[in-house]
């Protein structure tokens, strides 16, 4: 008993405590939220952050131990707090080394859809104007294994890839060749629709482990209003594609996406459900694209915004509930978010990238052989704005097209840590830079923050989450398991 | 009414130019802002780029002199942890993240 | 609870050093030549001849006439009954006791390396000793080429192990070379590793299953470092973890569950999750009632039962990070369901127990019962048989 020391022997005198690099920025009208060197966050109310600040905190409050552990202050003696958070730092950035990961190889443009917010198909039997040539397949894929990542995920996309499929077995037996001595993690995917599937093309993606993503708007009725087809019968097909596919190549090889168009924002449960039901495990609550809305009014984007907000957070709300209730379902966004808030790792989430993911995480190779610093960027063009073209696979070098000036400026000029606002924002770790987005909508791979409605979508959901997590203790554990996740 | 120009006037000696044109950026959704320099006072004014009442008004002049302040904190917390960002950073990219043994 | 070491009641061995190791043998046809080495335990009246030593327990004493003339001998009270072939014992002539040392039926052999220690927990089982017991070492050096080689693992404690530095290492050495196939687990408190050449020649070792148990008690470095009575504690201990799975060594982090490590669980499973996800095991332990928490019992105390819930959160938050964990030492009716599929039978057999109300429990055969010194000194007021 006499020989133990109380515990405010351990306690810091004859010291005071220091800061350790920190960003802030306001929760709500009562709260701050800080984030640290390696993206973790902290709330406290108000009035603590000056304390703080001025290191008027005393070793004995509750909030300083809180502080100390959570690496946002330190004590002289602190060598392994240093440690660690360069250590969480340099995993964080760890993903970049291995630069481009996802390479998509646009095979076609025919489809035999016509979405009306699809910005690229071509109704068409023209093959010989819009299908990518073996020549460019060639060189796309020396492309492809230039880049120095372990691993290499190619994803066909179109127009419909499976009216190309010759050219696709052509890359996938390709790219395994090459691959025999090269030794990379190979995958692949195909964006389609489902709806001309064979049991010829089931066969190949079975034998060399092809996964199928494809699009999933909703309840019948709304996902054909998105989706128009000859017969009007797009989600019968899709659910008769998905059936065969998951029976030849197993459950878990199908994944859905959805767009998300006006006619879903007052939807989002009854497209869960439909998600739900035909037994998906996760849903991606996609923004509104912004193209095509390029011509409207700002006001008109901000009450967008605003809609899809409450179209967010009543689905988010709706999925937390089933979860609760022992059913488990993500939401991809939001688990990707989590990721970074939660963990050091990073997901590598093209859009949520910093430096921006173009070029970088993704590269597009477009049927008429360009190439596309990401999938946005092949859209804008199809808009008319070749402004992310970064060159063309038959006339272009790897380094011609990788360190091209559109790329690099783009990059540079985006980077969050330099840009105003975003290098002072709390919510940065968790954000992106995004360059075409705002390129697209305001003119610059910049603009200026407070007037984009990426960043206040975003900003609005880091803040949703971090409330959520504070105020309810369950929603933290669900949201713990799909940081861990992804 | 509806779009008359505010003004705020900062003392040079408590407040930085600085700090007062980070928080003026933030709100550039909501104000064309000039600044001028009369004696040592710095005079924001700031000029709603869109019909604004003036409870709304009021609000975000308030807010916007809470960000001033804000700003001032981010740059104390910039100049008090450059030292130690850069020691965490450097031991972040170089090969061993060790320390040298004692 | 088993007696490990203790009086004897007679030696006789005029020409043996003051303190010898004998390892154990109750084979009568063992080869002569091997018999040299090994002392035989009595059973009946049919004693070989040319052994080492004799070990006679009491109630077989009249058989001491029929031992071989001239032979060594010690005379054991019932307590040491357990003995058996292959256990290795230390009789000391002077003191005239016995110590096992390895039991071969046992999965729990645990070899102590020191009584010293830097630290001096609150609620340390093994309070420490400032005298120089560097005869220890000279002893497991002797013990290791004696334990058989079928042993599936043994563990190294202190004291804190480490404060002999290479020598402790050579140890480690030589038990990979005389056990290459038994696995090692050292308890430390992982602060000699914050240097990198300590960890270097650790990790030269290359032993293929070797595992250190590092205790954490509070993500507050000022809480961990009361609790462990030791300044800067925390410190060094995250630098010594950090050093080690540099060099890709088995790290096992340990937290003893108490009042003063439960108001912050969650939070260092938190800590634990965000910077040590890289650590291959977390064990969170319940409290042994024994040393200096006896001692310190008014700060220590917590009925388990008055924190399952705080533990199933805890676990939780270490499983969501993808950690293996699991959670020793408690009863199974004071833990949450959910805690099942971590919970472990741990304590080790020599002391482990059960209390009277347990004999009516169905679930008596799933559960990890009490330390002896809990039975002894103090246990949950909750524990009910499940029916």
């Amino acid at each position: 008993m006499s020989k133990f020391s109380e515990k405010k022997e351990y306690l810091l005198n004859n010291a005071t405590y220091k800061l350790l690099p920190f960003k802030f920025d306001r929760l709500n009208s009562q709260k701050y939220v800080l984030t640290n060197l390696s993206g973790e966050f902290t709330v406290i109310e108000n009035h603590e952050l000056e304390k703080i600040v001025n290191q008027k905190l005393s070793p004995e409050d509750s909030i300083y131990s809180h502080l100390r552990s959570r690496h946002f202050i330190y004590e002289p003696a602190d060598k392994a707090a240093i440690q660690l958070l360069a250590l969480k730092a340099r995993t964080k950035l760890s993903r970049l080394a291995n630069f481009t990961n996802l390479h998509i190889f646009v095979v076609t443009l025919r489809c035999d859809h016509s979405c009306p917010y699809c910005q690229v198909s071509r109704q068409s039997e023209d093959k010989a104007a819009f299908d990518m040539t073996k020549n460019m397949a060639d060189r796309g894929l020396d492309l492809v294994f230039r880049s120095p990542s372990p691993a290499l995920k190619i994803e066909f996309q179109g127009g419909e890839p499976l009216l190309n499929f010759e050219l696709v077995k052509y890359i996938v037996l390709e790219a395994k060749k090459r691959n025999e001595k090269l030794n990379r993690d190979l995958a692949f995917v195909i964006a389609t629709t489902l709806s001309l599937l064979t049991d010829e093309i089931l066969e190949f993606c079975k034998v060399h482990n092809i996964f199928l993503s494809s699009s999933l708007d909703g309840t019948e009725e709304l996902h054909n209003i998105n989706r128009p087809r000859a017969g009007k019968n797009s989600h019968q097909r899709f659910v008769e594609g998905l059936s065969k596919a998951r029976l030849a190549l197993g459950f878990d090889s199908v994944s859905a996406l959805m767009t998300t168009t006006e006619q879903s924002l007052p939807q989002v449960k009854s497209i869960i459900d439909e998600y739900l039901r035909l037994g998906f495990t996760g849903i991606f609550l996609r923004p509104l694209s912004p193209y095509g809305f390029a011509i409207k009014t700002k006001k008109y984007r901000a009450y967008n915004t605003e809609r899809w907000l409450d179209f967010y957070k009543e689905g988010l709300a709706y999925i937390i509930e089933l979860n609760k209730s022992g059913i488990r379902f993500t939401e991809q966004y939001t688990s990707l978010i989590l990721t970074k808030m939660l963990t050091s790792n990073d997901p590598g989430f093209v859009d949520l990238m910093n430096p921006a993911g173009i070029g970088i995480a993704a590269v597009v190779i477009n049927y008429d052989g360009g190439v596309y610093a990401s999938d946005e960027s092949r859209m804008l063009a199809e808009m008319g704005d070749d402004s992310f073209r970064i060159g063309h696979i038959e006339y272009n070098t790897y380094e011609e097209i990788m360190l091209s000036d559109k790329l690099l400026d783009a990059l540079e000029n985006s980077f969050t840590l330099s840009v105003p606002m975003c290098s002072d924002c709390a919510f940065e770790p968790y954000c992106g830079a995004e360059p075409v987005y705002h390129h697209a909508v305001y003119g610059d791979a910049v603009a200026r923050k407070p007037e984009s409605e990426f960043c206040k979508r975003n900003m609005a959901i880091f803040k949703h989450l971090i409330e959520l997590m504070h105020s309810d203790a369950e929603a933290k554990q669900i949201f713990l398991g799909w940081a861990n996740r992804c | 009414m509806a779009r008359e120009s505010s003004v705020l006037i900062f003392d040079e000696h408590f407040y930085s130019i600085d700090a007062i044109q980070k928080a003026a950026y933030r709100f550039i959704h909501l104000y064309a802002v000039d600044f001028a320099h009369k004696d040592s006072k710095i005079e924001c004014i700031l000029t709603p780029t869109q019909e604004i009442s003036a409870e709304g008004n009021e609000h975000y002049l308030n807010e916007f002199k809470k960000e001033v302040l804000d700003q001032h904190l981010r740059i104390k917390i910039k100049n008090e942890t450059e030292e130690v960002r850069n020691l965490i950073l450097g031991i972040a990219f170089s090969n061993s993240g060790l320390l040298a043994d004692e | 609870m088993l007696k490990l070491g203790g009086k004897v009641i007679e030696i006789q061995s005029p020409g043996a050093p003051n303190s010898s190791l004998y390892s154990i043998s109750t084979n009568k046809e063992l080869p002569r030549i091997l018999r040299a080495t090994k002392a035989f335990l009595v059973s009946d009246a049919e004693i070989p001849e040319g052994f080492k030593h004799y070990i006679v327990l009491d109630h077989l004493k009249n058989l001491i006439n029929n031992l071989p003339s001239n032979a060594e001998y010690t005379l054991l009270s019932e307590d040491y009954s357990y003995i058996s072939n292959d256990d290795v014992i230390r009789i000391s002539k002077e003191k005239s006791a016995i110590r096992v040392l390895y039991r071969a039926n046992s999965p729990n052999n645990g070899i102590l390396i020191t009584e010293q220690c830097n630290h001096y927990c609150l609620m340390c089982s093994q309070p420490p000793k400032a005298i120089d017991d560097s005869w220890l070492l000279a002893e497991t050096s002797a013990l290791i080429p004696m334990i058989p080689r079928y042993t599936r693992e043994i563990c190294f404690t202190g004291g804190e192990p480490t404060l002999f530095g290479e020598r402790f290492l050579d140890i480690l050495r030589l038990t990979k070379s005389y056990l290459p196939e038994t696995g090692i687990h050292i308890l430390s408190n992982g602060r000699s590793f914050k240097s990198e050449a300590f960890t270097k020649s650790y990790a030269s070792i290359e032993h293929p299953d070797m595992m250190i148990g590092i205790p954490l008690y509070s993500d507050d470095p000022a809480q961990h470092d009361y609790i462990v009575q030791a300044k800067g504690a925390f410190d060094e201990t995250i630098l010594g973890i950090l050093n080690l799975k540099k060099l890709n060594q088995k790290v096992e982090v340990r937290v003893v569950l108490h009042k003063q490590s439960i108001g912050r669980l969650k939070e260092l499973c938190e800590f634990i999750g965000r910077n040590l996800l890289f650590v291959d095991h977390v064990a969170l332990m319940g409290l042994e009632m024994t040393g200096f928490t006896r001692a310190n019992l008014n700060e220590l105390w917590i009925d388990p039962y008055a924190y399952k819930d705080v533990l199933s959160d805890s676990v939780q938050i270490l499983a969501r990070y993808g950690m293996n964990v699991s959670v020793y030492n408690h009863q199974l009716c004071l833990v949450n369901a959910d805690v099942l599929p971590y919970y472990k039978k741990s304590i080790s057999d020599w002391k482990n127990e059960f209390i009277e109300d347990c004999n009516s429990c169905k679930r008596l055969s799933e559960c990890g019962g009490l330390f002896s010194s809990g039975v002894q000194n103090g246990y949950s007021k909750n524990i009910t048989p499940f029916c």
